[in-house]
């Protein structure tokens, strides 16, 4: 090599050297807080212990001062009671169908304000991209997205009274024949409705059967009232499938007061053949010591429809008053946590499938090979693998009902109604009205 | 002249003399009490008259803060309201059967902290111990024990070769589980004021009821009773506005349900309120448990009080 041509190839080598050690530099530059003031996180519980970790990881690695705690109890109508007092808190959870009515409260940032915009929205799956959009705007950045209402089996007493997978249904329909089959076979409790007592229980039962049903309760668009009175639309096909199972004396009273972790644990303690579940305890069921069917749990896979809706949690900013230096601060922990970390990974979003297995909205999170090896590892038989994933892509949103500023106002009054209709032995046509009303009153309220 | 001066000086220094009017009983508990009506007037007046405010308007959060005036409109509206009837029953048989099972349950803790028992401080901590347990907390705890999946019940069904467990949270039974948690956390502050009732009865009294050959129940009945009738009558005030008033413990237990069925006036308001953000309807609703609260310890005084406070 002659000596000119040893300088160009090392001072070459070493302006590429210095390019990507300086961009690694800038990135950790970026997302290094710079105000000194506190930046205030607040989110529901759940793995509280990995959440206090990674925020300590990024208080150490940032030198950030990241403030985190929970909110116990009723949590939509706490953190809005907190937004509306303008309570000090700049990063939350929540689901879509709260950020929606936040935002149109002015309380949110939307996450287009994130230096990394693009690059987010290139990352997203379209799906909860559009799930996740309100108004043109991206509420937040993902925290789980999965499938609520998966149906789950217990294969050991599946199989234990002569089912086998010929007999898995393929539809809603099928799943209330097959609920009665296995009743006649002697099994005392076959199936585990999404009736619990949580505010995301009895309600999302309904829309999300509905939904699979093919229904949509309100145009996505315009939010009017769809729902059908016809004996062979969705809406009137699931109330009257409820209406006989409640009647037929299967469900215990108690399941209506389960919070989630009753609802889980009943399916984990082996009482039940299926249940529309979250896609992600899945793993839960298959844990050993932590459930009576661990190892015995596997899906139903998509048939006819999808199974479920997508259930999601955000981290969202909020737009509270705050100096611009915090602001900045805000935007850079939310990115960081949210999205990339000072190394370039989504770190956090992997975290969670490793110590949960939440899905993530990010495409490089669930086409990862630890992503697979994670599934993999908590299913029960390989097939289940593909199953998961073409229930997962294939999740339908309750756009209508979800993407609007009403929606935490339908869904108590959803699930009171509900309630009462089984309860009170309630008229289908006349619950169904009800519920066109209500679309109807809240529309009007809001101008809609 | 010098007597004239004298006097005159008498005269003159005779008004600073003359005693000053000592300030009245009346306007002395007055001043005594400005700060703390000061005090009152702004953490209990001005939520209040907001509640009034809050109670005559629509307020409508989103798309901009409105509040538009409606009259009586809330306070109307409510009665036509069925969940709002349905919860006033509940209210009320979870008053009467919380008041009753507290009453019952602290004059029996009374009675047995009364008696010379060994290790006496020790039951009386233990006893005393509920409580100091929060009442949330105490609804997750009687939550657990009382469900089916995981209740206590269900385990003595099972240990003895049950296959079916025990749910108390059905509809039938909720409100008379929600009581006795109710009753379990209210009953020893009951139990410590009965003792020391208890405890000014004199001896001899008790000396000749034994002279006289009665029973124990007939000496619980005209020798300890009597004496701490007022003292009942004051906690079945105090267990009436509390059970009346009573929130976390349902929230946390039962969310109202199943159905609507535990849905206490306390809860509908808060639904109301913070769920379908209709704070006018929600103050309205609130100012009727205002005055059933009122109402319900008015009465107790006209038929128990007026007697045993003479």
């Amino acid at each position: 090599m002659k000596r000119r041509e040893f300088g160009l190839l090392a001072g070459t080598a070493g302006l590429a050297l210095m390019s990507g050690a300086g961009r690694v530099l800038a990135q950790d530059m970026d997302l290094k807080p710079t105000s000194g003031e506190t930046v205030y996180f607040r989110g529901w519980n759940f793995r509280t212990d990995v959440v206090q970790a990674n925020v300590a990881r990024y208080n150490e690695a940032m030198d950030g001062k990241v403030d985190y705690a929970t909110v116990t109890g009723d949590y939509p109508a706490l953190m809005e009671q907190n937004l509306m007092a303008s309570a000090e808190l700049d990063m939350f959870y929540a689901n879509p169908s709260s950020a929606c009515r936040y935002f149109d409260a002015g309380w949110v940032l939307p996450a287009n304000e994130l230096p990394a915009y693009a690059e987010i929205e290139a990352e997203l799956y379209p799906n909860l991209k559009d799930a996740w959009t309100y108004k043109g705007k991206l509420l937040g950045l993902s925290y789980f997205a999965s499938t609520r209402g998966t149906m789950v089996v217990n294969r050991k007493l599946f199989e234990e009274y002569g089912f086998t997978d010929a007999d898995l249904p393929k539809n809603w329909d099928e799943v209330y024949d097959l609920i009665y089959r296995m009743k006649d076979k002697g099994i005392e409790t076959p199936f585990l409705p999404h009736w619990f007592g949580e505010w995301f229980g009895i309600s999302w039962g309904f829309v999300l059967e509905v939904i699979n049903r093919g229904g949509t309760i309100a145009d996505a668009e315009t939010h009017q009232p769809t729902i059908t009175t016809d004996e062979d639309g969705p809406y009137y096909k699931t109330l009257a499938a409820w209406k006989k199972l409640w009647q037929s004396g299967m469900i215990a009273q108690e399941v209506f007061t389960f919070n989630e972790g009753g609802y889980i644990d009943a399916f984990a303690s082996g009482r039940y053949v299926m249940s529309p579940q979250q896609i992600y305890d899945i793993e839960t069921f298959n844990r050993p010591g932590r459930s009576q069917i661990a190892g015995s749990c596997s899906l139903v896979p998509m048939g006819d429809h999808p199974w479920g809706i997508i259930d999601s949690g955000l981290y969202v900013m909020s737009n509270r008053e705050r100096s611009e230096a915090l602001t900045d601060d805000v935007k850079k922990f939310v990115s960081w946590y949210g999205f990339k970390d000072q190394d370039g990974k989504i770190a956090i979003a992997q975290n969670w499938m490793q110590e949960n297995m939440l899905f993530s909205g990010y495409k490089s999170v669930m086409e990862s090979p630890e992503t697979a090896e994670r599934i993999k590892k908590a299913i029960m038989r390989p097939e289940d693998y593909d199953a998961i994933l073409k229930i997962y892509q294939n999740t339908p949103f309750p756009k209508g009902i979800w993407s609007v500023v009403w929606s935490e106002e339908f869904n108590p009054f959803l699930k009171e109604t509900l309630s009462s209709f089984l309860f009170d032995d309630g008229d289908i046509v006349e619950t169904l009205e009800a519920m066109t009303a209500k679309i109807e009153e809240l529309n009007g309220k809001y101008g809609i | 002249m010098a007597v004239g001066s004298a006097g005159q000086a008498i005269q003159a220094s005779t008004p600073s003399r003359k005693p000053r009017r000592e300030m009245s009983d009346t306007r002395f508990a007055f001043l005594i009490g400005l700060p703390v009506l000061v005090f009152l007037m702004l953490v209990v007046a001005y939520p209040l008259g907001y509640a009034i405010y809050m109670s005559l308007h629509q307020i409508v959060f989103f798309g901009g803060y409105r509040a538009n005036f409606v009259g009586l409109k809330n306070f109307i509206d409510v009665w036509s309201d069925k969940s709002f009837i349905n919860a006033i029953w509940i209210t009320l048989r979870f008053t009467v059967e919380s008041v009753v099972l507290t009453m019952i349950l602290g004059l029996c803790l009374a009675s047995i902290m009364n008696q010379r028992i060994r290790m006496a401080g020790l039951v009386r901590t233990l006893l005393f111990l509920p409580w100091c347990v929060s009442s949330y907390a105490a609804g997750l705890m009687f939550g657990q024990l009382v469900r089916g999946q995981t209740g206590i019940l269900t385990t003595i069904s099972f240990t003895f070769g049950g296959t079916q467990g025990v749910d108390l949270m059905g509809r039938a039974t909720v409100v008379e589980v929600l009581a006795v948690a109710n009753a379990w956390l209210m009953a020893p502050l009951v139990a410590f004021f009965l003792l020391a009732n208890m405890k000014t009865i004199p001896k001899r009294l008790y000396d000749l009821a034994a002279i006289d050959r009665l029973t124990a129940w007939e000496t619980f009945r005209y020798v300890t009773l009597p004496p701490l009738q007022f003292t009942l009558f004051v906690f079945a005030s105090i267990t009436t506005v509390l059970s009346m008033k009573m929130f976390d413990m349902i929230l946390i237990m039962t969310g109202g349900g199943p159905g609507t069925a535990s849905a206490t006036l306390t809860y509908q308001i808060y639904k109301r309120s913070f769920k379908d953000l209709n704070l006018g309807y929600g103050a309205a609703m609130s100012f009727y448990l205002l005055f059933f609260i009122l109402g319900a310890t008015f009465l107790i005084y006209l038929v128990w009080g007026r007697r045993v406070s003479r």
